[in-house]
C-alpha cells in the first residue's frame, strides 16, 4: 500500500542515476550494490564464456566481482535493458569484439533425473531441466505437480532420492557450501525470522552470507529503496502484510548477489505496482547475465516475462524450451491446459443455479 | 441474523405469549447439535498418536481420581458435626474455583474450539448460537468435574429436604455461573487479545502472576494452620459469600448454619450474577459475529539493536538474532520463568519443614537455577519453526549456528553465577564454598550448553509456533519431547556429579575438597562444551534438510 504512490517515481531515478553515481563513490568495492551488482558481474561472465564453463565455476565467490568490473562491457544481450549497463560501460568502453549471438550459452542450472517420493506419492519422476545462463525461466504446473519440491531440491532444502543438481558446474548436493553461495532462494510458505525488524532481517541474511558490515548496510539501503520498503524497515516482519513479507524475502534472496535466483511463487499476493517493480529488477538482473528460475500460476505473467518455460505435471516435465517453442501458435495458458489434462466440464452442479433464498 | 429477529418481532405483536414460548424453544433448538459437536471434538482428541492417547488416558484417570476424592470429601462432610467449618471451607474453595474459571482463560489464552466467530458464516440466530455454545461448553473436562462436585454439595447439605432442594438450585447456579464465566472470559480473551502482541502478553501476565503469587504462598505457609486455620477460613468465607463468585456456594451453607436472611440475599446476588454473565455472553456473541478479528497497532524500532552490538560475522549475527528473540519472544521466557521462582520455593519449603538446620539451604538455589538455565536451550532450533530454511540456504556453518545460539545463555548465565555465588556465600557464611559453587555451576552451565548444541539439531520436538501464546499446545507432541527433556536433564546432572560430590564432601568433610570440586567442574564443563559444540556443528552441517523437514511437520 505504501509502495503504491512511491514506487513509480522512485523507480526511474533509482534505476538510472545509481550507476553514474557509483563511480563517484570512488570505492570500487561499492559496485557491489544491489542494482549494480548483477551488472558488475556481467563482465566476468563475458570473459567466462570464452573458456566456457571452467572459468564460470571458478568465479563462484562473490568477492571477485569488483576486480573485473568494467574490464569488458559490451555484451550482446544488453538489448533488453540497454540503458543501465551502457551508462556504466560508456566511460571505460573497451572495444571488445561482439561475440556471435547464436553461440549456445553455458548451463547456469542443470537439473538431471531428479526423483523424489514422499511415502506412497511420487513427487518427482525423473525431472531434467537445463537452464542456460542469462535466461528467465518459468516453471508452470498444476497444484501438486512437484514445482515446490523441485525448487526445494535445487535450493538445497530437500534431499532428492536420486539425480543431481548442478549450478554453474557446482553440484548442489556434493559441494553445498560452494553451490549455496551461487544461489539466491525465495521459498514458498516457509516462515521468516519475523521477530526481527525489516532492517534487521536483511542485515541478518547478508551477514549470514558472509558479507562484511559495510557492504551489508549499503546493500540493505539499496534493496529497501528498490523494493519500496522504506516505511516498513523499522517494523517487525511479523507485522508485515503478505505482499510485503514476500518483497522482503525476495530482497533477502538478492543480498549476496547470487548468480542464480530460485524463486517459488515470487508474485503471489504482491500488488500489481510492486510486481511490475520486481519484474523490472529481475529483468535487469537477467540482462546483466544473471539467471532467474521462478514458478508461478499466472500464465500471462510467465508468457510476458519469461524467455524459457517448462511445464511440469505430476512430477514429469511434459514440455520445455523457449517460450515460443512451448506455446507454438497458442497462448501459454491454452497450451498448459492442453498438457495438464484439459478442463473438467462443469457438470452435475445444476442445483447451484437454482438459488436458495 | 437481523432479518429473522425482525420477523419474529412483527409476529410477537399478534400473539405475544405464544411467541415468547416459541422463541425460548427455538433458542434451545440447537442445543443437542452443539452438544454432539462438542462430544465429537472431545472424541477427536483420542484420534491422535498412540502416545497422546496414553497421555490423555493418564490425565483422565488422574482427573477421575481427583474427582472421586473431592466427591468423597463432600459426602463425608455431611456427617461432620462442625457445620460452621464445613460452611467456611465450601464457600472459600467454591469461590476460588469459580474465580479460576473466570481468570484462567484470560491469563493463558485458551484456544477456543467453540469460538462464536467460527459460526458466523452459518447464519444461526444469535440467541440460538449463544445458548448452544454455552450448553456445549459444559462438555469439557473441568466443567464436568465441577458439575459433579457441585452436585455432591447437595449431599453435603442434605440436613433436610428443603435445604437439599435449595442446595440443588445453588449447585446448578454455581455450575452455570462458572461455565458462563469461563465462556465470557474466553471470548474476551479471544476477542481483545486477538493480536499477536496481546497473545504474547498473556505469557508475560502469566509469568508475573507466578512471581506475584510466590510471596503469597510464602506468607500463607507461615501461618500456623493447626491453631488458626479455621478462624482465617471463617473470616475469608464471611467476605467471599457476598462476592458474585462465592454467593451461589454460600446460599445452602448459610442456610445450614441458620442464617436464612443472609442466604436469601446471597441467592439474589447469585441470580443477578448469572443474569449479568448471560447478558454479557449474548452481547459478546452478537458483537463477535459481526466483527472480524482486529489488528493491533504496530510498534516501530529504530536501528539494528543487538546486530550493531555483536560482530558482523555469521556467528555474531546468529547471536544477535538469538538475543533479539530471547528479548522479544515470550516463548523463550517460559523456559526461564522457573528460574527466579526456584529460590523462593526452596527456601519456603525449608522454612516450613525446618528439616535442615543451619545455613546449608543457602547453597541449594544457585546450582538448581543454573541447572535449568543450562537446560533451557536444548530445543532451540525448534523455536525457529520453518524459518530455519534461511540457515540451510545460506550455508551457515554448524559452528557459527551453534556458538551464536549459546551467546544469550552465556549473557544470562555468567552474571547469574557471579552474583549468585556472592549472595549464596553471604548467607552461608564461609567464603571457601565459593570455589565449589563456581565449579558446580560452571559445569552445569557448560555441560547444558554443550548438550543443547547436540540435542537442538539432532532431536528437535514441536513447540508453540512463533506468535502463538507461549502456553498453547503444539499441534502434535510425541513422546520424543518428554524423552529429550528428561534425558538432557539427567545427562547434565550425571556429568556434573563429580563437581557436586566433591562440593558436598567439602561442606561436610574437609574444605580441601572445594578445590577439587572447582577443577572437576571446570574440566568436565569445558570438555563437554567444546565437544558438544563441535559435535553439534558436525551434525548441524549434515542435517539441514532433516531439521527443516521436522519444522515443516511440526507446523
Amino acid at each position: 500500500m505504501s509502495s503504491l504512490p512511491e514506487t513509480p517515481p522512485e523507480d526511474g531515478p533509482q534505476a538510472n542515476p545509481v550507476s553514474p553515481v557509483e563511480p563517484a563513490e570512488e570505492k570500487p568495492a561499492s559496485a557491489a550494490k544491489k542494482p549494480a551488482a548483477p551488472r558488475a558481474r556481467k563482465p566476468r561472465q563475458t570473459t567466462a564464456r570464452a573458456p566456457r564453463s571452467t572459468a564460470a565455476s571458478k568465479s563462484g565467490g562473490t568477492s571477485s566481482r569488483s576486480s573485473s568490473s568494467g574490464a569488458t562491457a559490451a555484451k550482446p544481450r544488453t538489448t533488453r535493458a540497454p540503458r543501465a549497463p551502457r551508462a556504466k560501460a560508456a566511460p571505460k568502453s573497451k572495444p571488445t569484439p561482439p561475440e556471435p549471438v547464436p553461440e549456445p550459452k553455458p548451463t547456469a542450472l542443470g537439473i538431471r533425473q531428479l526423483y523424489k517420493r514422499f511415502g506412497g506419492t511420487i513427487a518427482l519422476d525423473g525431472v531434467s531441466i537445463d537452464v542456460p545462463e542469462g535466461s528467465f525461466y518459468g516453471i508452470v504446473g498444476p497444484n501438486g505437480a512437484g514445482k515446490t519440491t523441485m525448487l526445494s531440491i535445487v535450493s538445497g532444502l530437500l534431499r532428492p532420492d536420486s539425480g543431481e543438481v548442478v549450478v554453474h558446474d557446482v553440484d548442489v548436493w556434493k559441494q553445498p557450501e560452494h553451490a549455496k553461495r551461487l544461489i539466491g532462494v525465495l521459498p514458498d510458505r516457509l516462515r521468516l525470522f519475523d521477530r526481527l525488524t525489516g532492517a534487521q532481517f536483511l542485515f541478518y541474511c547478508g551477514t549470514l552470507r558472509g558479507l562484511d558490515a559495510g557492504t551489508v548496510k549499503a546493500r540493505v539501503n539499496d534493496l529497501v529503496a528498490a523494493f519500496g520498503l522504506e516505511a516498513a524497515v523499522g517494523r517487525l516482519v511479523a507485522d508485515y502484510s503478505a505482499g510485503m513479507t514476500k518483497k522482503i524475502a525476495l530482497a533477502a534472496a538478492l543480498i549476496h548477489s547470487p548468480r542464480v535466483l530460485v524463486l517459488d511463487e515470487p508474485f503471489e499476493s504482491v500488488d500489481p505496482v510492486s510486481a511490475a517493480n520486481i519484474t523490472e529488477i529481475l529483468q535487469k538482473y537477467v540482462a546483466a547475465g544473471g539467471t532467474v528460475v521462478l514458478s508461478s500460476h499466472s500464465m500471462d505473467l510467465i508468457q510476458r516475462i519469461c524467455d524459457r518455460v517448462a511445464i511440469i505435471v505430476a512430477g514429469v516435465v511434459l514440455d520445455s524450451g523457449t517460450a515460443d517453442e512451448v506455446r507454438g501458435q497458442k497462448t501459454l495458458e491454452e497450451r498448459f491446459v492442453e498438457l495438464a489434462g484439459g478442463r473438467k466440464a462443469a457438470e452435475g452442479l445444476e442445483w447451484l443455479h437454482s438459488f436458495s433464498e | 441474523m437481523k432479518a429473522p429477529d425482525g420477523r419474529q418481532t412483527a409476529a410477537s405483536a399478534r400473539t405475544l405469549g405464544l411467541t415468547a414460548a416459541k422463541t425460548t424453544r427455538e433458542a434451545f433448538a440447537d442445543v443437542p447439535r452443539f452438544l454432539r459437536l462438542k462430544l465429537a471434538l472431545l472424541g477427536g482428541a483420542f484420534r491422535r498418536s498412540p502416545w497422546q492417547v496414553v497421555g490423555l488416558v493418564i490425565a483422565s484417570l488422574y482427573g477421575i481420581g481427583m474427582m472421586a476424592l473431592l466427591v468423597g470429601g463432600l459426602v463425608a462432610a455431611r456427617f461432620v458435626p462442625d457445620v460452621a467449618s464445613v460452611r467456611s471451607i465450601v464457600i472459600v474453595v467454591g469461590a476460588a474455583v469459580t474465580t479460576g474459571f473466570l481468570l484462567l482463560p484470560l491469563v493463558f489464552g485458551v484456544d477456543d474450539t467453540l469460538d462464536p466467530r467460527k459460526f458466523a458464516l452459518f447464519g444461526i440466530p444469535t440467541d440460538r448460537l449463544a445458548v448452544g455454545l454455552a450448553a456445549g461448553s459444559i462438555l469439557s473436562v473441568p466443567a464436568i468435574v465441577l458439575a459433579v462436585c457441585a452436585l455432591a454439595t447437595v449431599v453435603t447439605w442434605s440436613h433436610g429436604f428443603w435445604l437439599a432442594v435449595l442446595a440443588l438450585i445453588s449447585a446448578v447456579l454455581a455450575t452455570a455461573t462458572s461455565v458462563l464465566a469461563a465462556r465470557v472470559a474466553t471470548a474476551v480473551a479471544g476477542f481483545l487479545l486477538d493480536t499477536r502482541r496481546a497473545r504474547e502478553l498473556t505469557g508475560v501476565v502469566g509469568v508475573l502472576l507466578v512471581v506475584l503469587i510466590s510471596p503469597l504462598v510464602l506468607s500463607l505457609s507461615n501461618v500456623d494452620w493447626g491453631a488458626r486455620g479455621f478462624s482465617i477460613m471463617t473470616v475469608l468465607a464471611d467476605i467471599l459469600r457476598w462476592s458474585p463468585m462465592g454467593a451461589a456456594w454460600a446460599v445452602p451453607a448459610d442456610t445450614a448454619v441458620g442464617r436464612g436472611g443472609a442466604a436469601a440475599l446471597e441467592l439474589l446476588i447469585a441470580i443477578a450474577m448469572l443474569a449479568a454473565l448471560w447478558l454479557a455472553w449474548r452481547a459478546l456473541v452478537a458483537h463477535m459475529l459481526v466483527t472480524p478479528s482486529r489488528s493491533g497497532e504496530v510498534k516501530t524500532y529504530a536501528g539494528l539493536g543487538w546486530f550493531s552490538v555483536m560482530p558482523a560475522t555469521p556467528w555474531g549475527a546468529v547471536a544477535a538474532r538469538s538475543l533479539s528473540y530471547w528479548g522479544r519472544d515470550a516463548r523463550y521466557w517460559v523456559s526461564l520463568v522457573m528460574i527466579p521462582v526456584i529460590p523462593v520455593i526452596i527456601l519456603t519449603a525449608f522454612a516450613v519443614v525446618h528439616a535442615i538446620p543451619g545455613t546449608y539451604p543457602a547453597l541449594l538455589p544457585l546450582p538448581i537455577m543454573v541447572l535449568f538455565l543450562g537446560w533451557a536451550a536444548h530445543n532451540d532450533v525448534a523455536y525457529d519453526g520453518t524459518a530455519i530454511w534461511l540457515h540451510v540456504v545460506a550455508g551457515t556453518t554448524g559452528l557459527a549456528d551453534r556458538i551464536g545460539r549459546l551467546v544469550p545463555l552465556l549473557f544470562i548465565g555468567i552474571p547469574l553465577i557471579v552474583v549468585g555465588t556472592a549472595v549464596s556465600v553471604y548467607f552461608y557464611g564461609d567464603a571457601h564454598v565459593a570455589l565449589a559453587l563456581v565449579g558446580v555451576t560452571v559445569c552445569e552451565l557448560f555441560v547444558g550448553l554443550g548438550l543443547s548444541s547436540v540435542t537442538s539439531t539432532l532431536t528437535p520436538y514441536p513447540v508453540p509456533k512463533p506468535g502463538d501464546s507461549p502456553f498453547a499446545q503444539p499441534q502434535s507432541v510425541g513422546a520424543a519431547a518428554a524423552v529429550v527433556q528428561g534425558f538432557s536433564l539427567v545427562v547434565i546432572i550425571v556429568l556434573s556429579a563429580p563437581a557436586i560430590v566433591f562440593g558436598v564432601l567439602g561442606v561436610f568433610v574437609d574444605p580441601a575438597w572445594f578445590v577439587s570440586s572447582l577443577w572437576a567442574g571446570l574440566v568436565v564443563g569445558v570438555l563437554a562444551l567444546v565437544g558438544g559444540v563441535v559435535g553439534g556443528a558436525a551434525i548441524f552441517n549434515r542435517r539441514g534438510p532433516q531439521m527443516l523437514d521436522a519444522a515443516v511437520k511440526a507446523a
